[in-house]
């Protein structure tokens, strides 16, 4: 069995120089199809298992405003990587989290790597990397990426991420009773549509058509739901 | 249905949600983060540089600075190359036999183009002032500063880079824009880019400024980058009221900020060095072009204007241009010379400089210096004065400009637009300076 493992992060996080650790720097280096972002693959073996190791683009969020995100993004939920590693600037959480919290609604087998540890440590932080973990759901792990420390765990702890893929626990954000309820009645209606609910996460679905996302109403402009969402929508108005 | 959605939930639905992520980071990150970080130096800075109420008035404070510092350090350099140039044309003058030889080279290319040069100073000084900020780290924050008010204004927040950008050129500025992910608003942020004062029109502000405005020069050049900024905040936000290509919200942006970092001598005077020697190759190029036909223009037919021992401007085919299109800026109070001088200064408006100095210089026989040749003249008061450098700011971007805007929209639609919206612009802010300036009894 190959595990395929997806690496993404905001930039400047060292995601490159950890793509570069896993891989040994052996990458096969092509476009994304029918884009001109750059498309970087490598292998890693560890402890008798091969990984297949997908570098995506550098990206903040998960909107469709941009080529980047979205090429990262539609990778994730249609390619359905085995796990996806998040690497996070440790020394700057409160941007990248973020990137996480999105991932974890995209329902992706999230490694949270807190990369860039030694600056943080130089910034006066500590991390508790457990109560990472139980807050977020999905392991985390210190690394080292200039000096490679962390990088044998990762490779463990993405192994270990790989192997509980079907058992992960749902991570849902409060966004308040009203975007809540809206929320759960759009699930409700979007679990009709077959096509839809068996490709993509539905709670993902419904707050990306609150959000008036382009590339997810054009999904749902073709659904044969789309006159009973608006009209939930429009029930919520009065 | 994307409209529909809006429609119904209200334009700040996306807005709402990304808040609530946020608001959910920072309920985990007291959880996960043990022990407090010390405040660093930069934090400090960024403290009061970001500051909600602060960040502003130390934008405008420092970009005041800048300026001063432009002119008043620039002036002793200035009147050096103009005193060793209007030497040189004095000499040519009196060494070469043949007169319409000497007149060419007297007039033409020592007056015309080194009038244009002596304004190289504080295009030069101009660019130091912007690489010490920009490598200072300053110029991100200035962006994160501006980007709070330019949101709300309906501008994407990546335009801002584009705008500074525009102040050094509005080429590049306008290819910046690239950046920007949604078409509309990268067209939009193209549109009002040539309104940032690009440093073409500084050495117009220089020579009006200190011929007419006395005191208030500087003042008075700094007004005019502030009124571009103010133009291009007011025509965005009304483009995006009016035209319905650019109606919706602009999507919101990141911006990283980079580390403070002390500029060091090497990359401040290198990052100088590549932008002003663009200015000195548009010197050798487009503009000694236009100064050598605004030259031919005022010096021909030869005959009429040089009338025995008399020079007879008034009767040269410049002149003629002149007054043909005088009539267009009778209300604004310029004359022929100032009609021309724009006339040509769409070619680049380094050449409304070029053409004053060939104009003076051939009126004074090659001995005057521009400045005070203007202010003399008395064909500008301060009022007229701050209108025409208004009108120079707004009215069509120079030629180079508009091809790229028209290489980047992909359209002579936007393109036009972009040219009519600015003359039309122009007139009326002009016209505005001298009613308002009048009603408090100025002329």
């Amino acid at each position: 069995m190959i595990i395929r493992v997806a690496v993404i992060g905001n930039p400047n996080v060292g995601k490159t120089l950890i793509f570069n650790n896993l891989t040994g720097g052996r990458a096969h280096v092509g476009n994304w199809p029918g884009k001109t972002v750059e498309k970087k693959e490598g292998k890693c073996l560890h402890k008798g298992v091969e990984m297949q190791i997908i570098d995506l683009p550098g990206t903040y969020s998960l909107t469709a405003n941009s080529i980047d995100e979205l090429v990262a993004r539609n990778f994730i939920v249609e390619e359905k990587p085995d796990v996806v590693i998040d690497i996070v600037d440790a020394s700057n959480l409160e941007r990248n989290l973020y990137l996480t919290l999105q991932l974890l609604e995209l329902e992706a087998n999230v490694v949270i790597a807190l990369n860039k540890y030694d600056v943080a440590k130089d910034l006066g932080y500590e991390i508790d990397v457990k109560e990472v973990s139980t807050l977020l759901g999905a392991p985390a792990i210190l690394t080292v990426a200039t000096t490679k420390e962390g990088m044998e765990e990762l490779k463990d702890v993405v192994m270990g991420a790989a192997k509980v893929k079907d058992g992960k626990r749902q991570f849902l954000i409060s966004y308040g009773k009203r975007f809540d309820e809206l929320i759960l009645r759009l699930v409700c209606v979007l679990q009709k549509d077959e096509e839809l609910s068996s490709k993509y996460p539905i709670t993902w679905l419904a707050i990306k058509i609150l959000e008036a996302d382009e590339e997810i109403l054009k999904l749902v402009d073709k659904s044969p739901c789309k006159h009973e969402i608006i009209n939930q929508l429009l029930e919520t108005k009065t | 249905m994307s409209e529909k959605i809006k429609e119904i939930l209200g334009e700040d639905a996306e807005v709402a949600f990304a808040e609530r992520r946020y608001a959910l980071i920072s309920e985990i990150l007291p959880r996960i983060l043990k022990g407090v970080r010390p405040l660093t130096r930069s934090d400090l800075l960024d403290k009061a540089l970001l500051n909600k109420y602060l960040g502003i008035p130390i934008f405008l404070a420092l970009w005041w600075a800048l300026f001063r510092f432009t002119f008043d350090v620039s002036a002793p350099f200035s009147d050096l190359i103009r005193m060793f140039l209007s030497k040189l044309g004095e000499i040519s003058r009196v060494s070469i036999s043949n007169q319409q030889l000497a007149s060419f080279v007297a007039d033409g290319v020592f007056g015309g183009l080194g009038g244009v040069l002596g304004f190289l100073p504080p295009i030069f000084f101009l660019f130091l002032g912007l690489a010490v900020l920009e490598d200072s780290g300053y110029l991100a924050r200035a962006a994160f500063v501006v980007d709070r008010i330019m949101y709300k204004l309906g501008l994407h927040g990546k335009s801002f880079i584009p705008m500074l950008i525009g102040f050094g050129c509005n080429i590049p500025g306008v290819m910046a824009t690239r950046t920007i992910d949604k078409e509309e608003d990268r067209i939009l942020t193209i549109l009002v880019n040539p309104l940032m004062s690009c440093s073409a029109r500084l050495p117009v502000y220089v020579l009006i400024g200190s011929a007419v405005l006395g005191g208030y020069a500087a003042a008075g050049i700094y007004s005019m980058y502030v009124l571009g900024i103010v133009l291009a905040v007011l025509m965005a936000l009304l483009f995006r009221r009016v035209i319905p290509y650019f109606k919706g919200k602009p999507s919101p942006f990141i911006l990283e900020l980079p580390m403070y970092a002390r500029p060091t001598l090497r990359g401040t005077f290198s990052h100088m060095w590549e932008r002003g020697v663009l200015f000195l190759k548009k010197a050798g190029t487009i503009i000694f072009l236009g100064i050598i036909v605004v030259w031919f223009l005022s010096s021909y037919p030869w005959e009429a204007v040089h009338h025995g021992d008399n020079f007879l401007l008034e009767n040269s085919y410049l002149a003629m241009l002149g007054k043909g299109i005088e009539p267009i800026f009778r209300p604004l109070g310029f004359n022929w010379m100032g009609a021309v001088a724009l006339f040509f200064g769409f070619i680049a408006k380094e050449i409304v400089v070029g053409t004053f100095a060939t104009l003076f210089g051939l009126a004074a026989g090659g001995t005057g210096e521009v400045i005070p040749a203007l202010r003399v003249s008395g064909i500008f008061t301060p009022l007229t004065g701050l209108a025409f450098m208004a009108f120079t700011l707004i009215y069509i971007p120079c030629i180079a400009t508009i091809a790229v805007i028209h290489r980047e929209t992909a359209s002579w639609g936007w393109t036009i637009f972009a040219v009519v919206y600015g003359l039309i612009l122009a007139y009326v802010v002009a016209l505005a300076i001298v009613g308002v300036g009048g009603l408090f009894g100025h002329v």
